[in-house]
């Protein structure tokens, strides 16, 4: 062995990652020559100056606040256009000798669609101008989701007599598509609205929008999600209110306990009490929520939360609660 | 490290090592649109995953992005996952790419932070407690100065010897696992640590 291939194992000896094999030879260049033995020294130095560089661990809050980051990022990414898209055109990422039979069955059923939309083609989706002059009309058979690039979402509209919701956005173009809220489509662009779009205003149109459709499981976990979740108070209101006509479930109940127990906005929380003895009234007794009433009615920070708490057991019923003295 | 690629440290209380069979019923799962799937993976994982970011960026804001890209393209690239392959080396590729491109750009900008960022603030790597019992101040100091040119001297190092070297010296992982990551052959690991020590070995050389 001579001293450049020393030098080589010299780095792998430090780490033992040292061939075996190549010991003898090593041990013996190391010790008749001088050089190496300095230069191992220097390597082990080296080792011993990196050491000091302190090793950085991810604290616990830390951690935390990355997985809620990535749980908002990937929230976004299931509910956005790049979902959507991944959603309708799926059958295209499948490996090419299963894409095939789909692509034929995939043009057998646009030439279906297409006789059938040409057949009933004035109850079809349509495309509403919103503004003359700078609209571009496209209807949402035909939108280009896609290459849409939406820059903003400026309206809204349910429309109750047809059931129609009209959704108008900025894209590269302005465009407004009208469907049906039992569209799936609609759906998902209005529950991405809900969820994530930054207007408050637009989130409250949008959930106005929603409310009518609430045994869609999207729409129900949508509007329990802006209940406990929109950093807006008035449209947690409104969420709390489009969920008293929703059927029963336990998704609902943690979410209602939830948003009892941790909402910052007390006008929330007193909302929440009113849904949830709407609810145990239709529903039967709930030890649950029995429990977490009994909790506010005696640690809530607002000595109104606590009373209306401590109302809300005694028209329940509860046994054995004893409301403490408010003064 | 020889069954599972597992990064050191400490693994947290909500961090249980998955079984083989758990793991691929998970990933079938995740595959197939389950997110509370997605998110058992990642909860398995993640802290691994930001210690290294942390280690290489040293900067939560940046370290927390890595995080978040290298989780978005495994998500986004799940479906290509084929199970017979073993889901720690893939997923540790994917962020070990993630790494690799922030140091790239790193280098591209010429933006590599120096000891200290422009503003004087001192950067995230000083402002780690150092837990090493009985410091005294003037130690602390020679301490807080060493680790500056540490990290200086790391930065002279281009980004596949600086995450090669950062897998092997803090992360301890085997040359064969690394190879495995950087899809190299273990003979290229070898060289390229040889060559971020000799590097190092310069740029440090009047404190060894």
């Amino acid at each position: 062995m001579n001293c450049k291939e020393f030098e080589e194992y010299l780095t792998l000896d430090l780490y033992g990652d040292f061939p075996p094999e190549q010991r003898a030879a090593y041990e013996a260049h190391l010790a008749g020559c001088v050089n190496c033995q300095a230069a191992r020294e220097q390597v082990r130095s080296l080792h011993e100056v990196l050491a000091q560089r302190p090793r950085i661990e991810p604290s616990p809050d830390f951690l935390v606040e990355c997985r809620q980051a990535l749980a908002d990022t990937l929230d976004r990414e299931r509910l956005g256009w790049r979902g959507l898209i991944r959603d309708w055109l799926s059958f295209l990422q499948l490996p090419p000798q299963r894409v095939a039979p789909r692509v034929a069955f995939a043009l057998s059923l646009i030439v279906f669609g297409f006789g059938l939309g040409w057949t009933l083609r004035p109850g079809a989706a349509r495309v509403v101008p919103s503004e003359p002059g700078n609209v571009t009309t496209s209807s949402l058979a035909d939108a280009d989701f896609e290459n849409m690039r939406i820059n903003d979402i400026s309206r809204v509209a349910p429309d109750p007599k047809t059931g129609d919701v009209r959704i108008t956005m900025d894209a590269q173009r302005r465009v407004t598509l009208q469907g049906s809220l039992d569209d799936p489509r609609i759906q998902q662009l209005l529950v991405y609205a809900v969820k994530s779009y930054d207007n408050a205003g637009i989130r409250r149109d949008t959930l106005d929008a929603l409310r009518a459709r609430t045994k869609s499981p999207n729409v129900r976990a949508a509007l329990l999600y802006t209940m406990e979740h929109d950093p807006n108070v008035g449209n947690r209101l409104a969420a709390l209110d489009a969920v008293r006509g929703m059927e029963g479930g336990d998704d609902l109940q943690q979410s209602l306990t939830e948003v009892l127990e941790h909402d910052s906005n007390m006008g929330v929380r007193v909302e929440s009490v009113d849904v949830l003895v709407d609810r145990v009234e239709k529903e039967g007794r709930d030890e649950a929520v029995l429990s977490a009433l009994e909790r506010l009615a005696t640690g809530d920070p607002n000595r109104y939360v606590r009373l209306k708490c401590a109302s809300a057991l005694r028209k329940l019923g509860s046994d054995g609660f004893q409301q403490p003295d408010e003064k | 490290m020889e069954g599972c690629l597992e990064l050191a440290g400490n693994v947290p209380e909500d961090t249980r090592q998955l079984s083989g069979a758990d793991e691929q019923a998970l990933i079938r799962r995740a595959q197939e649109g389950d997110h509370e799937a997605f998110e058992a993976l990642v909860r398995a994982y993640d802290q691994n995953v930001l210690r290294l970011a942390l280690q290489v960026v040293h900067s939560p804001e940046e370290a927390r992005d890595l995080y978040q890209e290298a989780f978005l393209k495994v998500y986004r690239s799940l479906r290509y996952f084929r199970l017979e392959a073993r889901f720690s080396t893939w997923l540790y590729r994917v962020v070990m790419n993630v790494c690799l491109d922030y140091l790239r750009r790193q280098n591209t900008r010429k933006e590599v932070q120096g000891p200290e960022s422009e503003d004087g603030q001192p950067e995230y790597f000083q402002t780690v407690p150092d837990e090493r019992p009985a410091l005294d101040p003037e130690r602390a100091v020679h301490s807080k100065e060493i680790g500056r040119r540490i990290q200086a001297a790391l930065q002279c190092l281009n980004p596949r010897e600086r995450l090669v070297f950062e897998l092997k010296h803090y992360q301890g992982l085997k040359l064969r696992v690394i190879g495995e990551l950087c899809k190299t052959s273990e003979q290229t690991v070898k060289n390229c640590l040889f060559r971020a020590t000799q590097k190092l070995r310069t740029e440090l050389g009047d404190l060894v």
